[in-house]
């Protein structure tokens, strides 16, 4: 009996050390950007790989911070520009690979990375919202500590994360969690975008 | 089954295999697509609806107002709200309703209503979330209306695809019923060349090979009949006058002298010229043979009015003319006739009356007489008249004492045809180098009462003379239709039908009638005889009662055989399963017109058959002319 617990704790262990050491870019993916988008590409990758094993033992806060300001520093620019597109949602390997992107794809990223950081999905909503500053749609990711909880706004245009009542520029529109939804309901479908971005990441599309 | 059957059952079954799974295929995804449809509905309601919610600043009565609004206007069972903890907010939902709609059809398919999720936020503050489900009703009768178009088009296409594929089988597998066609007329020994060459490789192949093989048969039918027709020529033609000769009388006189002989007698003229020699001499024997060709006209410018005369031309000085039916008084008369346009010829001729003259000699004769005492008392009243002053003789043999009367004959045939008192009897016909029976031949008896029975033999001469034979043959053949257990079963019998019946008017609807009856349950193959003299004719009369035995799958013979047609194509028409004729007609043939017969039978598969065969030294005879299925007395000493 004593045997028993001893693997099955040991299974644990290894399970766990396992799953700690799992990249958010896996070798393979990583070999296809670095051939694809060169060098300075896997260097970005291998930095935000850094950067996460960095607070993967932090609270969320610090992991949004982290997070916020890492992705933060990539260029803005028009998925016209980029993916000859009026819009498209980037996979977070095409977004880095490219080192570009427009709102939705900073939200994107930022997403996924807290949800490799062990942030709870049901605590980040991708937010459509009206920016008053630039007269025009805008997109942000929300973190609800709990529910009932005023929500932090990550934003690409404002480096800094504020409580949603400090961004007086933002108008909010429509939350949306693919992730919660798809936990919900029976159908594996939710929103055409978020469809086709879980699609694309399924297929690894860098 | 025939090859068009089998291919048609195939390819149908083959495209409507196809049909089936185009139309399962079809229905599937337009089930697919409703049911997708379904569910975006439900999203693009459950997004929509959520952004307005949003605008209701989680004020719950606005929502409500806002939830109602939606679900009453489009096709949902429900749409919920519940908050971020999971409680319903509040709740909109009917009982879906669906009519119209078979419930096979709701049974066989089945639609699960979609439920889509959206968040509701009001400001940056969570509300919860919104489920909209949409209601199946409508989809039911959406995918019940397409599965009908489905299946009106399905069977439309269906029906359209087999007449196409039907139309197209029988386009391509024409020629191949052409080639059955043209292999079965060779089973029946028919000529058919077929014209329209097949384009289809191996029924080209097919159908030339089989016209080549018609060709050559035809061709040796056709060279039978024109040989045959030669030596019929030289064989039966005096070549000087164009009249018939000696053999031709013999071999004609059998079918005169029977016993059911459609004449019962007649007057038979010889006429002979004398002092020829003389004439050769004065006048040449150019103008001699002048001389024999105007006689010949005479005679036959006086004999054209009687039916079934012979004129012949016995020997060089002889002129045979055979009048049946005809009385003594009307011979004689037409003898005198005779006489003086001879004579008169002769002087036109510029020959002397008193060394070349024409001597008369007249014999009424009898169907009881034999061939020889025909001849042997036609001559004698000849050598009467050479010696008579008249220069004409008419010589009588008294009439046989009768031990009946005609009229004691039409009374007890009459009572017989009355009270069906015919029975049959059978003969066999053998085979003797297959050694097997060919066919049994019916005759008939006539039983007058307990005691008395007379055979064909006695009762039909007297019944022809009292033109009764119809009559009996009437009798005779409703007899072998309507209680055929007397014969044995399972065996072949022929019954010969005289020319007296089959021109009849009533007998052929008579024959039609029970042949339509009573041919599926006859329990004997049967072979209707006909004489060879009416069949050749081609009259409208034989080609219906060839029809009709045809129609019923009845073989036909021919009787009273002699060959002198002037065409046998008849007989590639006809094709009889047999010919008839005489022993002796056989016997006397030539090689080279006996092989002629042979290669015309032969092409169409007839059998040759000696029919009055009374000894065996005439049956090895005939055996040695490559005769062998004999009637007659002679088969009563064979073994089979």
């Amino acid at each position: 009996m004593f045997k028993q617990r001893v693997l099955v704790l040991l299974s644990l262990f290894f399970i766990s050390i396992a799953l700690a050491n799992e990249p958010y870019v896996e070798g393979p993916l990583l070999d296809r950007i670095t051939e694809k988008y060169k060098v300075f590409a896997k260097k970005r990758f291998f930095y935000l790989q850094k950067t996460l094993d960095s607070v993967k033992d932090k609270s969320d806060l610090e992991k949004l911070e982290t997070v916020n300001t890492f992705y933060n520093s990539v260029r803005y620019s028009s998925d016209k520009k980029v993916y000859n597109k009026s819009d498209y949602w980037a996979t977070p390997w095409e977004f880095l690979g490219k080192d570009r992107g427009d709102c939705e794809d900073y939200v994107i990223s930022k997403y996924f990375a807290l949800k490799y950081l062990g942030v709870a999905p049901e605590k980040l909503f991708f937010t459509y919202a009206r920016s008053s500053k630039f007269k025009a749609a805008h997109m942000v990711l929300t973190y609800f500590k709990t529910p009932k909880s005023e929500p932090l706004i990550l934003d690409n245009n404002n480096h800094k994360i504020f409580p949603a009542s400090k961004r007086k520029d933002l108008t909010p529109i429509y939350n949306f969690n693919g992730d919660v939804l798809n936990k919900i309901g029976k159908e594996k479908k939710s929103h055409k975008k978020w469809d086709q971005l879980k699609l694309n990441m399924k297929r690894k599309k860098i | 089954m025939t090859l068009f059957k089998q291919i048609a059952l195939m390819l149908s079954i083959f495209l409507l295999i196809i049909l089936a799974t185009v139309l399962t295929l079809n229905f599937q995804s337009a089930n697919k697509s409703v049911q997708e449809g379904l569910y975006e509905d439900a999203k693009n309601t459950a997004t929509s609806l959520s952004l307005s919610l949003g605008g209701a600043n989680g004020d719950i009565s606005m929502m409500s107002t806002m939830i109602n609004a939606n679900f009453d206007s489009g096709h949902y069972i429900s749409i919920t709200l519940v908050d971020i903890d999971n409680n319903t907010l509040y709740k909109r939902e009917i009982e879906s309703e669906i009519t119209d709609i078979p419930k096979w059809f709701l049974n066989f398919v089945s639609i699960e209503a979609p439920t889509a999720l959206a968040n509701v936020s009001a400001g940056w503050s969570q509300v919860g979330i919104l489920s909209v489900q949409s209601d199946t009703a409508y989809s039911y009768q959406q995918l019940y209306s397409i599965f009908k178009g489905l299946l009106i088009s399905f069977a439309v296409i269906a029906t359209i695809g087999l007449i196409i594929l039907n139309l197209l089988l029988h386009t391509i597998l024409l020629p191949l019923k052409e080639v059955q066609k043209q292999a079965a007329a060779v089973i029946k020994n028919e000529f058919i060349i077929q014209e329209n060459i097949p384009y289809t490789k191996e029924f080209k192949d097919v159908v030339l090979g089989m016209n080549n093989m018609v060709s050559k048969v035809k061709a040796m039918f056709d060279k039978g009949n024109r040989e045959l027709k030669v030596y019929k020529e030289l064989e039966y033609t005096d070549q000087d006058t164009g009249l018939r000769n000696r053999k031709y009388l013999i071999d004609k006189l059998p079918s005169y002298l029977k016993v059911d002989a459609s004449s019962g007698g007649g007057v038979n003229i010889i006429v002979a010229l004398s002092g020829m020699i003389e004439a050769n001499e004065k006048i040449g024997r150019q103008n001699v043979n002048r001389l024999f060709v105007a006689i010949a006209n005479i005679f036959k410018t006086n004999t054209k009015n009687i039916d079934d005369s012979i004129i012949a031309r016995m020997n060089g000085t002889e002129f045979s003319l055979l009048l049946p039916d005809n009385s003594s008084s009307d011979a004689l008369e037409l003898a005198e006739k005779i006489y003086l346009s001879c004579m008169e010829t002769i002087k036109s001729s510029g020959l002397n009356e008193d060394e070349t003259f024409v001597s008369i000699g007249l014999y009424k004769y009898s169907y009881l007489d034999t061939i020889s005492q025909l001849l042997s008392h036609s001559d004698n009243a000849l050598a009467q008249a050479k010696f008579s002053n008249k220069s004409i003789h008419l010589g009588e043999i008294e009439d046989a004492v009768e031990v009946m009367g005609k009229e004691a004959w039409k009374s007890i045939i009459n009572k017989a045809i009355d009270k069906d008192r015919f029975h049959f009897v059978s003969w066999s016909v053998i085979d003797t180098k297959a050694k097997i029976l060919a066919h049994n031949v019916l005759s008939i008896n006539l039983t007058a009462d307990e005691n008395t029975s007379y055979s064909y033999a006695q009762f039909m001469a007297p019944a022809i003379q009292s033109g009764l034979s119809h009559d009996i043959y009437k009798n005779v053949v409703n007899m072998l239709f309507k209680i055929p257990d007397i014969l044995l079963r399972a065996s072949t019998y022929s019954l010969r039908l005289p020319h007296e019946y089959l021109i009849a008017q009533d007998s052929y609807n008579n024959l039609s009638e029970l042949l339509r009856i009573h041919t599926p349950t006859l329990p004997f193959k049967l072979i209707i005889e006909m004489p060879d003299k009416l069949v050749r004719e081609d009259s409208m009369q034989i080609k219906q009662y060839i029809k009709l035995f045809r129609k019923y799958n009845i073989d036909i013979g021919i009787f009273e055989f002699i060959g002198d047609s002037e065409d046998y194509q008849y007989l590639q028409d006809l094709r009889p399963v047999y010919i008839k004729g005489e022993g002796s007609y056989f016997l006397t043939q030539s090689t080279q017109s006996l092989s002629a017969l042979r290669l015309i039978t032969d092409t169409v598969d007839i059998s040759l058959i000696a029919v009055g065969v009374m000894e065996m030294e005439t049956l090895k005879m005939l055996e040695e002319k490559e005769i062998h299925i004999f009637q007659g007395r002679v088969t009563e000493m064979l073994e089979v």
